[in-house]
Parts: structure tokens; C-alpha cells; sequence
């Protein structure tokens, strides 16, 4: 593994101001960004506070155009702080990953795919969209790309708008405070924010840049508890720090400084600081440095993580500790002395731990700082092998069906595609699962029963999930769209609300099957199943804190829609570290147009001089099926290797912002006849 | 039975039915209403709707019923069982 | 203290009590979830964490035993009333998969089970264990140093039963005792905590008299899986079939009735009173009566309890009988100190017959 990659610039749009200089003046004086909102009529609402981006507090543009003017601002600013032409960004191995959450009927991978464009980036872009923990995801994932040997510098960020759809439904769950949000204080909710934040990371000795902090490690986990509340006990929050700590290869003493999700709601405080308490000890909890940054910037939802580390940054660099704006008296059950003074205090510390929460039960936290490791971190890379799939489409119900289907090259049959999930799955309660959850769920508990994985006990900690999904289910869409509608911004459909993020059906599956290892949401367009296989296999090689991950992708038929899917469709590999008859041999990543160069790194990454034996169509007979297409590929690829009707086996395909990889082998000895 | 209690009976039958039916298809309970009994609690245990529910049942009592609870004091004092629903609607029709 | 002192504890302030009633055990092995899935009653939707409630019935369908299933990672803790913890071994040998692994630990002597319920139980929990026990939310559980704190109760007020290691459990009842004296409340016995579960609503499987109910009588059907096998499935499935005839309805009266006091209306009878007792709260009686199903509803005052001096009215009456302090109460905002009583409404809103 190689060295922690290096932070070397950062850029903002927020409500704090626009780039870096206004950002920093007004984050150190102590100010808020938060006022009243005048974008949309805020009279259905109780509450009329918002943090908008400063300069478009009235610009009521197509969140699309306002999230592409937001993520530009923000690039071309944090690239200025790394002092990376453009130029010289185009002639290097540059990738994005980007956390967004657009809800509604875009298709969130193409925000990615124009700042990418804008930007000219040939490398790839990949989009997170798991609501609060988008950006903070997409900066870990971003280290993987490094990590990896994938990109030489990677823009990692969020990007969000404050729509009045969102603020209508927030409004709705009771979560929104009256007055400005007092993080641990005495009055209750949060304010929502928006904006865009872009940090530089890249790999050390590439060019004269200046580091100011390392990367050092992030975790994941999913509480599999509720749609829109933590786990009361913050047990989910701990698992990430916990993976945070350990992927950095530090010790809880050495963080200096923890900058918390703290948005502000009972429900979210009080987990983290259980969380907290867990983690540190209730002595060292106690006495650690704890600030929230949503008094000054609001809630920026997929963007939330990212300004929350560059606060931090900044005040790092500084020698001072990030304060909670707004903060007076500690509430009951949260933290006793979280940071609050007026403007940020003196601290020096060297490294820093972030951590966010979201819808879904979603947990990202990130460790980054000055300091170096005391160890080198984590070792060997493990091997990674495929112990189980599932497939699921109108006439499709297992791997094996597959062959057939691509042998034929004819598409699966025309109807519906049935699936009594209640009685293939007796403990679960169903009520309220939207059809993206219902066919996830389904496909999922068929692989894990496919790989022999029990999900009891401990192995439901270990066991993480990506998905790879375009849009939430057009159904929850749609019954969420038409309350608004029909009903008027005070009144939406709420339980239509907590399902109107892509990372929805991810959420719910964890919280059926009890997953609480690893997971995310991902896109990349056409081929986001096997983008999430990809990452999939990183997580099982480089870090410890999974025995499994699964591997799946979901489309749901949308009649609404222009842009999504033409049938409903799921997917799920198993992979794992304990080896089985096939193994994930290499692996290639490449710009969206550069499908030939990300199948020649696979290739190279495989090491083998062997030709490959079978080479699985990226989209052909699947066609409309944008994110479940390359998993069918995927496991028809394993069913052929299980089968011995080939060796090894090539699945490609190319989407919107992405193409990739991946060469499966087998792994029994070849017997001469 | 005297003609007044069984039109009362009938009455409260009605609406007893009204918000089972409410229940099952505007909160999507997967449960019969004829399952749901009247004493039933509605939250945390019994039916076990939650506080992401309890919104949207709300907005639903209003718009099926003309039950109006928003912003009124004491509204968890008529979401507690099924039957202080049916109550409460009831109350509606008893005034002027 | 007085019954009348034990009631305002519960009801005002907060109120320690013994739950010497209450069996506890732990169920280990790999398959625990299946094992304790096989002999209850209720869809077994598990999460960590959580506690749900459900029945063990007996081959005719009535409840034998009022149970939590609180799944605990590799295990399921479980807390019951109306069996003996052999009882609930043997049912689990006689209808749980014998191939499945388990192991059922009784965790009494090694734990015992002591209670705080009331408006004000959170900030008695609060400053004996860690302020952040009032984010816990209704049925849901963790484990602390000396044992571990569930969030339950069948009060109608925030209650916490707290299995505590027998060698710390005489300091924390000291300790409990104490804070909940600070909070105008006291040691509180079964008795008064029945009442309170009486007019609350809450199923007593041990004063379920009447014989040959099943849930669907006791009003008890979300409790019933209609997915799943299990001990006393197919009485119910008969039951049903058939149609009940009566069911549990709560009733308020001014006095003078009793638990088997029979009732009846102008033209013959109609049911028969299982339980009730007099509460403060109402001024009057609180009961529960097994009435014909055609007259089974809330809000009818035809009925009366015959003795031979005179007719003694009731009126039937939704449940829960009373308007719960707890729910005005919001830990994060309120305290006893601060506590306005002045605006609160009245604990009974209703009116006697």
C-alpha cells in the first residue's frame, strides 16, 4: 500500500462565502451563514431560515444549472489553492468523485459528468449519492483511487442545493429549528444549507505542490436501523470512527480534535455522542475537542462533509479549533463542553477526525492531518474471490438462466417481474419497502444465500453492501412529487420523503437484512453495478473491517421519466477474502471514453500473460437496464467459471462518467483430460 | 338493543372501519383491517408506526376525515389506539 | 407508602419497584432468533437493540406468557410474565427445531430486575447511570457496566426495567431510591403498577381470568403472526373461522364493581367484568369486560352491573383510559424542579356515568 495521499488545495462555495480568502475570514471571525431565506416563499413553512450559498440567495435557477455553478466555483477555487493549472490537470491521471444527491428526475451521475466535461478530466468520475455522507464518501473513495494507483490526484467533493421540495420535507419530519440551529444547545433541529466543497488529494513527490495535511484513512458503516433516525446508541457512528481510526492506522489519543455531524436534531446529537463516549472512553470523550460546523454553514446535505472538513482544515492550519456558532448552554444527553465559544480558540492538534450521518442510516467519518503514521498502515493487500450472485429480471430468477440469455444474445422475456418477498423473507417487516428496496432486498438475500453467508451474530458487522443506482424508486418519486402537488409544501407525503435519495434502496436493504459493515450508494451511469463491484473489492483488499461485501445494483421501470430504466432489475455479487473457485484477478478504471484503456489495465493488473477465455458484452441483450446491465454481465461471467466452461473471464462496460473493468478467474486446478 | 345504541353502534362501526381501511391503504400496513383491533396502539408497539408515520397519518386524518389535529393542543392524547381516533371523529360529528 | 401515594408516584413523579415477577433469560447460539421465532406468537422482526413485544400461547390459543424478544447479537434476551423460566425451557424443547444450536441461560440469581416508572423515571435514570439514557426510545435496550437498562414499562408513563448484577443491585436500589424520593415519588409495589397497567390498557397475562380467550378476544392481534407457524396457530385459525363472539372493551363505572361482576343492559345480559379496580386518576372504577361483540365498542352507557340494592351504570370507554403526564413530558426541555403543573389538563378526560 502506498503512503497516505496528499491534501494539497481546497475550495468552497458556501454560505460563508464564495472561494477560500471569504470563506476563511468570516469561518474565524465566528460568524453564520444562516438567514432568512428569500430564494422560495418559506409562508407554508413554521421555520424561514436557510444558509445560501452567498451572492445566489435569491437565484431561483434549476438546482441543476445553480449545483453546476456551485461545483464550479468550488473546483476552479480549490485548484487555485494547489496552484494546478487546468492544463496541467488535463496532461495528469486526474479523476473526480463527486457526493451528490440530486432528487427528483435527474439522473444524478450527470452533474458529474458536465464538471467533468467543464473541467476537461478524462480520467474517470464517480458520483456517491448516499444524502449526508455523499462528500465525505467521495473523499475516502477518492483516497482509494490514489491508493489504488488509479488517479495521481483526485477532486473530491459535494455539491447541493437547497430546493424547496427538500427544505418541504425536512419541514414535515419536525426536524427544522425555529431560529438559526444551536448544534448540542438547548433549542432542538437544524437548519438546512447548501454548497459546494472540492479538496485536492494526490499522490506525494508528483510535482512541487505544498501538503498541508495527509489523508489518512475513512470508514463506513450503516446502523440498518430507520429510514430517517440513527441508531439511538450511535452503534453504526462508532463502527465508522472505528474504521476511521483503523484505516489511518492511529489510536483514539492521537485525534486532537473531532468535528461532529452535530446537525442539531435530539435524535442525531444524542447518537453521536453515545458514539463518542463509546469510542474515546467516557474520560477521553470527555475531554476531546468537539465542535459542529452547521451553526456557521447549515446542513449542506451532499455537501455537508466536505465544507466540514475544510472548516476544519482551515482552522487547523490556523492552530485553532473550529467552534459551534450559535452555542450556549450544553442541551441534557449531549456532549457537557462542546467547543463553543464566539470565534474559534487556540488548539493545536495534528490530526483531526470528521464524521456524518445520514438518511438511510449512512455513517462516514475521516481522519486527516498533519501527522504521519507511527506505523505503516494496514500491510498486505488481501485477495479477493467471488463466493455467490443472484439475478433477478422478467424471466431471469437465477445466474444460471443467464447463459442461455447470452448465448441467444436475446433480451430476457417481456412482462412483470413478480417477487414475494414476504415469504422468501418471513422476519423482516415490509411495510412501506418501496419497489427499488423490495427487488434490492430480494436480489441480495438470494446471493448471500447463493455464498453460504448467514448473516448473524458478528458477521453483520463485516459484512458492508455498494450499490450501484441511478435514481431513487420512480414510485417513491413520484408519490413524494404528487403530495407536493396535490397537498401544498406543509403537507408531503413523509414516508415518501425518507425514500427519495438513490442511496434509499441501499438503506433499506441494510435494515432488512441487518447489514452494518461498509456501504454506500454509487453511479457512474450505464455500468454503475460493476463500479460497485469495483469498490467492493477495494474495500475487501485494503482495509479489515469487512469479511464480505456486496456487490449489487438495482433498476426500477420508470413510465415517467425520459431517462430511466425501460425494466425492473436487480443484481448482487458476494465477495469475500476466504478463498473460492473464482477470484478477482484485475481490475481497470478509465475515463468515459477510454473503455479499451481500462480493459488493457485490467489486463496489466492481472498479470497473467494468458489470453482472456470469455469476453462478456457490456450491454448487449440487457439493454435498459443502465445499472443492473454489467452485473448480469458479472454474474454470468461467475456462472461460466463455476460451470468450468471457461478460465477466465472479461467484463467491460462504459458509462456516462466511467469505464471499467474487471477479469475473474478461476481458481481450481486445470485437470488435463 | 334500543334503536338509539344500535345507531350509535352502527355509527362508530362505520368510522371504525373508515380509519382501518385508512390505515391499511393510505399507511401501507400490510394488514387487513379486519387484524386491526380497536384497542390497538399506534405507536412504537402494536401497529408500530413511527414518527415519520405519525406525520403522514396527520395529514391523512384531515383529508379523509376533516379530522383536524395540526398545531391543535393535545394532539397525543387522540393517537394513541384506533379507537381514540374514531373518538375524535365522532367528536367532529357531535358538533354544531 | 399508601396505594393512593404509590399511585401519584407513578403517575406524577417517578416510582422504584421489585419485578420479582418478571423471568429473565438469555437464549445463545447461532440459531437463537429461529428457536425463540418457533414459540412466539408475533412476527419476529428483529433488530439489535430493539424489544418487541409478543405471547407464547397455549395449544388452544391463549396466552400462556407475555414476553420481550430483545435481540442482543448473537443472542436474544428475553424477559416474561406467566411462565416459569423451566416452563419456557420446555417449550422451547417442544416446539423449537431440536437440530437448532442454542443454549438458554437463566440470568437470575446472577441479575436481578428492579423498575422506575413515571413521568420523571428518565431523570432518575439520568443522573444514576448517564445523562444520555433519554435519547433511548421506546423498546430498545443497552448494556452499562452493571447490567443493562431496558426501555419498557406498561404504565402508560416512561418506565425502565434494569436487570442489574446481583452484588451491585442492593447499592442501586439505595442509589435509585434516593433519586426517585428527590422526584416525589417512592417505592412502589405490584399492585399499584397492575392498576396503572389496568388503566393503560396493557395486557396482564396474569389476570387474563376468563378462560378460553385467545388474542383475538384480548384485542391482541398485532401480536399474532399471519405469516408464521407457531404453538396455538391453528386454535386461532379456528377462531377466526369461526368468528368471536366477545371482546375485551374498558369500561369506567362510580363504584361497587368487581372483577366476575356479570353485565347486562334492559333486556338480558351482555358480558362480564375481568378486571377492575378503583383509581385515583378517574375517581371511579377502571375495568375491562368481555362484552358481545355486536356491543363491544367505546362510548355506549346502556350497561350496568346488577346487585341487589341497585344497578350500578358503566360506560364503556376507549383505551388508554388516561392522558399520560409522560406524554407532555419531553426530557431534553423539562425537569421535575421546573415542572408547571398549573396548565396541564386533567389526567381523565372523560366524565363517571
Amino acid at each position: 500500500m502506498s503512503e497516505s495521499p496528499h491534501i494539497t488545495g481546497w475550495g468552497v462555495a458556501s454560505a460563508l462565502g464564495v472561494g477560500r480568502d471569504r470563506f476563511c475570514a468570516a469561518l474565524l471571525r465566528g460568524e453564520s451563514g444562516i438567514a432568512t431565506v428569500r430564494r422560495f416563499d418559506t409562508s407554508p413553512f413554521t421555520t424561514h431560515v436557510g444558509a445560501m450559498v452567498a451572492g445566489y440567495e435569491s437565484d431561483d435557477r434549476d438546482p441543476a444549472l445553480l449545483s453546476h455553478e456551485f461545483g464550479m466555483l468550488a473546483l476552479c477555487d480549490a485548484l487555485a489553492h494547489a496552484r494546478l493549472e487546468l492544463e496541467a490537470l488535463r496532461s495528469m491521471r486526474a479523476a473526480l468523485t463527486l457526493g451528490a444527491s440530486l432528487f427528483g428526475d435527474h439522473t444524478t451521475e450527470r452533474l458529474a459528468h458536465n464538471l467533468a466535461k467543464e473541467l476537461r478530466i478524462s480520467g474517470p468520475a464517480i458520483t456517491v449519492s448516499t444524502a449526508c455522507t455523499s462528500s465525505t464518501q467521495a473523499i475516502g473513495f477518492g483516497a482509494d483511487l490514489i491508493r489504488e494507483g488509479f488517479a495521481d490526484v483526485v477532486l473530491a467533493g459535494g455539491i447541493d442545493v437547497l430546493t424547496p421540495a427538500l427544505f418541504a420535507g425536512f419541514h414535515a419530519l419536525g426536524v427544522l429549528s425555529k431560529r438559526p440551529c444551536t448544534p448540542f444547545g438547548r433549542q432542538m433541529g437544524t437548519t438546512l444549507g447548501e454548497g459546494a466543497g472540492f479538496v485536492v488529494i494526490e499522490r506525494g513527490g508528483l510535482r512541487d505542490a505544498v501538503t498541508h495535511a495527509r489523508l489518512r484513512g475513512y470508514g463506513l458503516s450503516g446502523d440498518a436501523y430507520h429510514e430517517t433516525s440513527p441508531e439511538p446508541r450511535g452503534r453504526g457512528v462508532a463502527a465508522a470512527i472505528r474504521g476511521a481510526l483503523d484505516d489511518a492506522g492511529a489510536s483514539e489519543a492521537e485525534i486532537g480534535y473531532f468535528n461532529a455531524h452535530g446537525t442539531g436534531t435530539v435524535a442525531n446529537d444524542t447518537a453521536e455522542w453515545c458514539a463518542v463516549q463509546s469510542v474515546f472512553g467516557s474520560d477521553l470523550g470527555g475531554s476531546l475537542p468537539l465542535s459542529s460546523s452547521k451553526g456557521h454553514l447549515g446542513h449542506a446535505q451532499s455537501a455537508a462533509g466536505v465544507l466540514e472538513v475544510i472548516s476544519t482544515l482551515e482552522c487547523m492550519r490556523a492552530g485553532l479549533a473550529p467552534t459551534t456558532a450559535g452555542f450556549e448552554e450544553a442541551r441534557p444527553g449531549g456532549p457537557p463542553r462542546p467547543v463553543g465559544s464566539k470565534q474559534p480558540k487556540p488548539l493545536v492538534y495534528e490530526l483531526a477526525l470528521s464524521s456524518n450521518s445520514a438518511f438511510g442510516g449512512s455513517n462516514c467519518a475521516l481522519v486527516f492531518g498533519k501527522a504521519k503514521p507511527a506505523t505503516a498502515s494496514n500491510g498486505d493487500r488481501r485477495r479477493v474471490f467471488v463466493s455467490g450472485a443472484a439475478a433477478l429480471c422478467a424471466g431471469v430468477s437465477c445466474i444460471e438462466e443467464l447463459a442461455s440469455i447470452y448465448a441467444a444474445e436475446s433480451p430476457p422475456s417481456e412482462g412483470d417481474l413478480q417477487v414475494d418477498l414476504a415469504a422468501e423473507l418471513p422476519r423482516v417487516d415490509l411495510r412501506g419497502i418501496d419497489r427499488a428496496s423490495e427487488l434490492l432486498t430480494t436480489v441480495v438475500s438470494r446471493a448471500l444465500a447463493d455464498a453460504g453467508v448467514q448473516l448473524k451474530g458478528k458477521t453483520r458487522a463485516r459484512t458492508g453492501l455498494i450499490a450501484g443506482v441511478l435514481r431513487a424508486s420512480p414510485d417513491s418519486l413520484y408519490r413524494f412529487h404528487t403530495s407536493l402537488e396535490r397537498r401544498g409544501l406543509a403537507k408531503p407525503d413523509t414516508t415518501a420523503f425518507a425514500q427519495v435519495l438513490p442511496s434509499a434502496a441501499q438503506g433499506a436493504c441494510a435494515k432488512a437484512l441487518n447489514i452494518r459493515g461498509p456501504q454506500s450508494t454509487v453511479t457512474i451511469g450505464e455500468g454503475s453495478g460493476l463500479m460497485a463491484a469495483v469498490m467492493s473489492a477495494w474495500m475487501l483488499a485494503h482495509r479489515r473491517d469487512s469479511d464480505h461485501m456486496i456487490a449489487a445494483a438495482v433498476d426500477v421501470r420508470s413510465e415517467r421519466s425520459p431517462e430511466g430504466a425501460l425494466a425492473d432489475a436487480a443484481c448482487a455479487l458476494v465477495l469475500c477474502t476466504e478463498p473460492t473457485a473464482v477470484e478477482v484477478a484485475g481490475i481497470g478504471l478509465a475515463g468515459p471514453e477510454q473503455l479499451d484503456e481500462a480493459i488493457a489495465e485490467a489486463r496489466r493488473r492481472c498479470g497473467s500473460s494468458e489470453p482472456v477465455e470469455l469476453f462478456v458484452e457490456r450491454r448487449n441483450p440487457f439493454g435498459g437496464m443502465p445499472a443492473t446491465s454489467s452485473s448480469f454481465a458479472l454474474a454470468h461471467a461467475l456462472g461460466a467459471l463455476r460451470r468450468g466452461k471457461a478460465k477466465s473471464a472479461i467484463v467491460a462496460s462504459t458509462g456516462t462518467t466511467a469505464s471499467v473493468a474487471m477479469i475473474l478467474t478461476s481458481t481450481e486446478v486445470a485437470h488435463d483430460d | 338493543m334500543t334503536t338509539d345504541l344500535s345507531d350509535y353502534v352502527s355509527s362508530r362501526v362505520a368510522v371504525l372501519d373508515g380509519v382501518r381501511r385508512m390505515l391499511r391503504d393510505a399507511m401501507k400496513l400490510r394488514i387487513e383491517p379486519e387484524s386491526i383491533d380497536p384497542d390497538v396502539p399506534l405507536f412504537g408497539t402494536g401497529l408500530g408506526m413511527d414518527s415519520v408515520d405519525a406525520v403522514e397519518l396527520v395529514v391523512q386524518l384531515d383529508a379523509v376525515f376533516g379530522l383536524t389535529l395540526a398545531g391543535s393542543p393535545w394532539v397525543s392524547a387522540k393517537l394513541r389506539t384506533v379507537n381514540t381516533i374514531v373518538d375524535a371523529i365522532m367528536e367532529l360529528g357531535d358538533e354544531p | 407508602m399508601s396505594l393512593e401515594d404509590e399511585y401519584r408516584s407513578v403517575r406524577h413523579g417517578a416510582a422504584l419497584s421489585r419485578m420479582d415477577h418478571v423471568g429473565i433469560v438469555r437464549v445463545s447460539g447461532g440459531d437463537a432468533t429461529e428457536a425463540v421465532d418457533a414459540i412466539c406468537s408475533g412476527d419476529l422482526w428483529v433488530r439489535d437493540g430493539r424489544m418487541l413485544q409478543t405471547l407464547i400461547l397455549g395449544e388452544q390459543g391463549q396466552p400462556v406468557a407475555d414476553v420481550y424478544v430483545c435481540p442482543d447479537d448473537d443472542a436474544c434476551i428475553l424477559m416474561f410474565e406467566g411462565i416459569t423460566t423451566e416452563a419456557l425451557s420446555a417449550c422451547l424443547a417442544q416446539y423449537a427445531d431440536p437440530e437448532l444450536a442454542i443454549e438458554l441461560e437463566d440470568l437470575r440469581p446472577a441479575y436481578e430486575l428492579i423498575s422506575v416508572n413515571g413521568p420523571y423515571a428518565w431523570e432518575a435514570l439520568s443522573k444514576w447511570l448517564t445523562p444520555d439514557v433519554i435519547g433511548l426510545p421506546y423498546l430498545s435496550f443497552y448494556h452499562f457496566d452493571r447490567g443493562t437498562c431496558f426501555r419498557g414499562g406498561k404504565t402508560g408513563e416512561y418506565g425502565y426495567d434494569l436487570a442489574i448484577r446481583s452484588d451491585q443491585v442492593g447499592r442501586a436500589w439505595e442509589a435509585l431510591l434516593e433519586h426517585v424520593s428527590a422526584l416525589g415519588g417512592g417505592e412502589v409495589s405490584l399492585e399499584t403498577l397492575d392498576l396503572c397497567a389496568l388503566e393503560n390498557g396493557f395486557f396482564s397475562v396474569r389476570h387474563a381470568s376468563a378462560e378460553g380467550l385467545t388474542p383475538l378476544e384480548l384485542q391482541l392481534q398485532w401480536r399474532v403472526s399471519a405469516r408464521k407457524s407457531f404453538p396455538g396457530a391453528t386454535a386461532i385459525e379456528e377462531r377466526r373461522a369461526k368468528g368471536m363472539a366477545r371482546r375485551l372493551t374498558h369500561f369506567v363505572a362510580r363504584e361497587g364493581v368487581k372483577t366476575g361482576d356479570p353485565i347486562r343492559d334492559a333486556d338480558g345480559p351482555v358480558g362480564q367484568v375481568t378486571a377492575a379496580a378503583f383509581s385515583p386518576g378517574i375517581g371511579g372504577v377502571a375495568g375491562m369486560a368481555l362484552l358481545d361483540l355486536s356491543v363491544a365498542h367505546p362510548g355506549i352507557d346502556a350497561f350496568f352491573v346488577p346487585t341487589p340494592n341497585a344497578d350500578r351504570p358503566i360506560r364503556t370507554v376507549s383505551s388508554p383510559l388516561l392522558f399520560n403526564r409522560s406524554l407532555l413530558i419531553d426530557p431534553h426541555q423539562h425537569t421535575y424542579a421546573t415542572r408547571d403543573q398549573t396548565s396541564d389538563p386533567p389526567l381523565w378526560l372523560g366524565s363517571l356515568p
